[in-house]
């Protein structure tokens, strides 16, 4: 799975914890001892690039997903239908005990128009109706990447869109998993813990405790650099990345043990900046993301006692 | 009798979309694409730190990040004064060509093959609504497998991605002089490897999957031809040592092939919800003096993708205007064309990824520490998944005072002009046979076949505007 020889039991656990939940979904899901809940992913304002991250997911796959863990009902980038029949089949699932995903800010300029999200019956349906409605019948919503837990880039200012976070136009508990883009691992460990035991263990912002627990500053492999005040210059240095405006100290995911894309690599190995993309707050909060020999102004910093925009 | 067709959302494509369709005789007599989410990027990125423009810019799409990495990154290049390196070059380059590979394969089979693959009706996500699939069931079999079977390869693509810059989507090492880390021997080698999978994946599966759509879905070699105006900004072009791999920036219309020219380019406003206020618009506004404001009472707008144009013409930018331009495909353009050739295109550049890799020195370092200078003020163009990427800035005070983006989708999906000239996908439609109005497939086939990303081609949308149809109406 990794390249990395460090012999830390919390290491590898975390590492397995995805995988463990997963595989229990599969057995159990055989065993019929839980039963497969629908499923919808909704992309709104904002890039797309988490359900690419999904399927940039592996152990379990996307294949996976689709076929042991969930009937996954509907989603804008690989739904085979469109139109009419593809908006009867995301509201179809009202009624039913099902999943709601949301990634993308949701646009509450003009009463949503900002962002319309199809067509019903000939009705044009924004993301805030959606939302509001799959979000009110839901047994779980779940706020994947930046712009859905927080607004994230689509509400960086002057937030021409007033693009808010999911959580913001809904009265009832999301969970959030930030970053830009979401891990997949963040998501399906996730999917898979509701699936057995229901929700996870939240932090006071709703972010589940597996993954989101410990900062990137205390489990980066150059904190020693740190310690010792050995401080890169510019990109591609190979010490601490701190004068640069890393945001691992504020930061709390675990990328540094994780790593991106089957593991390979992550910002600080690839001697950059964490830019913070898995903090609230994050574009605005956390800029500059490059600077050269600059230690952070820290009034500047968010850390998770302050109120951000939700 | 005209009847009107609507489709809201147009799925397996980023970003949100609409299509109109006028419907004559089983024909379509006029089309109408609108880019229906707004965002604003443009705007958001005054007042910021003109390196964040590498990490901000490439959260305007998850499917194309890499592109706006490399057209920010040239445009502040161009703007510092500073030369890469042929390694920097050659790194930055293979990390593109990776997103060449993610992209392509995942819109051939996860974009494309739901519109002629008949796939497993177990699974509630590829319910189809229709009912034109045409493979005998032992080659539908067949591509079925390679849907599921692609999944890994476009996912490995961004393995080697992320060996080089750090993650995918939105990656960290596409910078100012190249890439951020190095390229060590177990990187190259990594790379290299999985890059020959890849390559066995597309000559061994991938070239036939779309030969089989092509044989059975014939008629589509004569439909959604557009103007035949193709242009490239190029790519994988002009190295030191290497020469051109692939394309140099060149135009073609009218059957001539001309050098491009970047001070040729305007964008036109007059049918999207946007207003001028900087001067006389009728012929188009250069992207360096193009600023416009919101308007969202203009009666005739309809969508808020722009209208950029060549010479006053509209173009078709991607895989098809690339292999055409340097020569290596000149079947045809169309629907059926421009499918073949993004398939063409992936094999192509991965060709071209192993030259880059074989001319790799290990532990070379292309960073420096760069300055911001008061002033300044530069352009990136770049050729990219879905064809030429334009970001154009300004830094005033070191910080950016301007930022301009024409993409490629605002070239292939674009409004009319000013002198009421469709925009290319539009024209594309004009003519296509639908042979059942109440499941207009073709029309979803050959808008897919131009690989939209409404992500990054919208700015704004308003509603109001849109003559209030139900999907279908007499």
């Amino acid at each position: 799975m990794s390249k990395r020889s460090i012999t830390c039991p919390e290491y590898q656990e975390r590492l397995n914890t995805a995988a463990t939940l997963v595989d229990t979904v599969k057995t159990q899901i055989r065993q019929g001892a839980i039963k497969k809940k629908n499923f919808v992913w909704l992309e709104l304002t904002g890039c797309s690039g988490n359900i690419i991250s999904l399927l940039d997911g592996s152990n379990p796959d996307f294949k996976y997903l689709i076929s042991q863990m969930t009937y996954f009902i509907f989603n804008n980038s690989l739904s085979a239908s469109e139109g009419q029949n593809a908006m009867e089949q995301l509201f179809g699932v009202l009624g039913s005990d099902f999943i709601f995903a949301v990634e993308g800010a949701v646009a509450t300029k003009n009463n949503g128009l900002y962002n319309i999200i199809g067509r019903l019956n000939g009705k044009a349906v924004t993301a805030l109706d959606a939302v509001q409605i799959l979000g009110a019948e839901a047994s779980y919503v779940i706020a994947i990447g930046a712009c859905a837990t927080h607004g994230g880039v689509s509400a960086a200012r002057p937030n021409p869109a007033e693009c808010v976070g999911v959580q913001s136009v809904l009265n009832r508990k999301v969970i959030k998993l930030t970053g830009c883009p979401c891990h997949p691992d963040w998501f399906m460990g996730t999917l898979a813990h509701i699936l057995l035991y229901g929700e996870p263990e939240l932090d006071s912002r709703d972010r589940p405790l597996l993954f989101y627990s410990t900062l990137i500053h205390d489990r980066c492999p150059r904190r020693s650099y740190f310690d010792q005040g050995i401080f890169a210059e510019k990109l591609g240095d190979k010490t601490c990345m701190f004068k640069l405006g890393c945001r691992g100290p504020v930061t709390r995911t675990d990328c540094p043990i994780r790593q991106w894309n089957e593991y390979v690599n992550w910002p600080v190995e690839d001697d950059t900046p964490c830019i913070g993309c898995a903090q609230f707050g994050f574009p605005d909060a956390m800029e500059p993301f490059i600077s050269y020999n600059t230690t952070r102004n820290s009034t500047r910093e968010v850390n998770d006692d302050q109120e951000n925009r939700d | 009798m005209t009847k009107k067709i609507v489709i809201n959302p147009v799925t397996r494509i980023s970003g949100f979309m609409e299509i109109q369709a006028d419907i004559e005789n089983n024909q379509v007599v006029d089309a109408k694409t609108a880019g229906l989410m707004f965002r604003g990027f443009e705007k958001m990125l005054n007042g910021r730190n003109p390196f964040d423009a590498v990490y901000f810019t490439q959260r305007i799409c998850g499917i194309c990040s890499t592109a706006h990495s490399m057209a920010s990154t040239l445009a502040l290049e161009d703007a510092l004064g500073v030369v890469p390196s042929e390694q920097g070059r050659y790194l930055r380059d293979i990390i593109h060509g990776c997103e060449f590979l993610q992209n392509h394969i995942r819109h051939f089979y996860q974009y494309t093959i739901p519109d002629f693959v008949k796939l497993p009706e177990d699974y509630p996500l590829f319910k189809a609504d229709h009912y034109d699939f045409r493979l005998p069931r032992e080659k539908n079999d067949r591509l079925v497998k390679d849907y599921f079977d692609s999944l890994d390869l476009s996912r490995s693509a961004h393995e080697m991605l992320a060996v080089l810059g750090g993650k995918a989507p939105h990656n960290h090492g596409v910078f100012i002089g190249g890439i951020t880390t190095q390229a060590t021997t177990d990187k190259i080698i990594k790379i290299k490897s999985i890059l020959h999978a890849i390559d066995k994946f597309i000559n061994d599966r991938m070239l036939p999957d779309v030969n089989t759509i092509a044989e059975y879905y014939s008629e589509y070699f004569s439909m959604g031809r557009g103007y035949g105006n193709l242009l490239s900004f190029g790519c994988f072009n002009g190295y030191q040592d290497l020469g051109t791999l692939y394309v140099d920036p060149l135009v073609y219309t009218g059957g001539k092939t001309r050098v491009f020219n970047p001070d040729d380019i305007t964008e036109e406003i007059d049918y999207a919800w946007y207003q001028d206020t900087q001067k006389d618009t009728k012929n188009g506004d250069k992207p360096f003096e193009a600023d416009p404001r919101a308007d969202m009472n203009k009666a005739q707008a309809y969508s808020w993708v722009k209208a950029p144009r060549y010479n006053n013409l509209p173009f078709e930018t991607g895989p098809l205007a690339r292999l055409w331009l340097s020569g290596e495909y000149r079947n045809g353009i169309s629907t059926m064309d421009r499918t073949i050739a993004r398939v063409l295109e992936v094999r192509k550049i991965a060709s071209i990824m192993n030259i880059l890799i074989d001319n790799l020195i290990p532990g070379v370092s292309v960073q420096k520490e760069y300055t911001i200078p008061e002033t300044a003020m530069g352009k990136g163009l770049i050729d990219t998944t879905r064809g030429a990427l334009g970001h154009w800035l300004r830094v005033n005070d070191q910080v950016i005072s301007f930022y301009q983006i024409i993409t490629p989708s605002a070239w292939n999906l674009s409004t009319r002009s000013n002198s009421e000239v469709k925009g290319t996908a539009e024209e594309a439609l004009i003519g296509t046979p639908i042979r059942d109005i109440n499941n207009p497939i073709e029309i979803g086939r050959t808008i897919r076949s131009f690989d939209p990303c409404i992500s990054c081609a919208t700015h704004i949308y308003t509603g109001g505007k849109h003559i209030n149809t139900i999907q279908v109406v007499q």
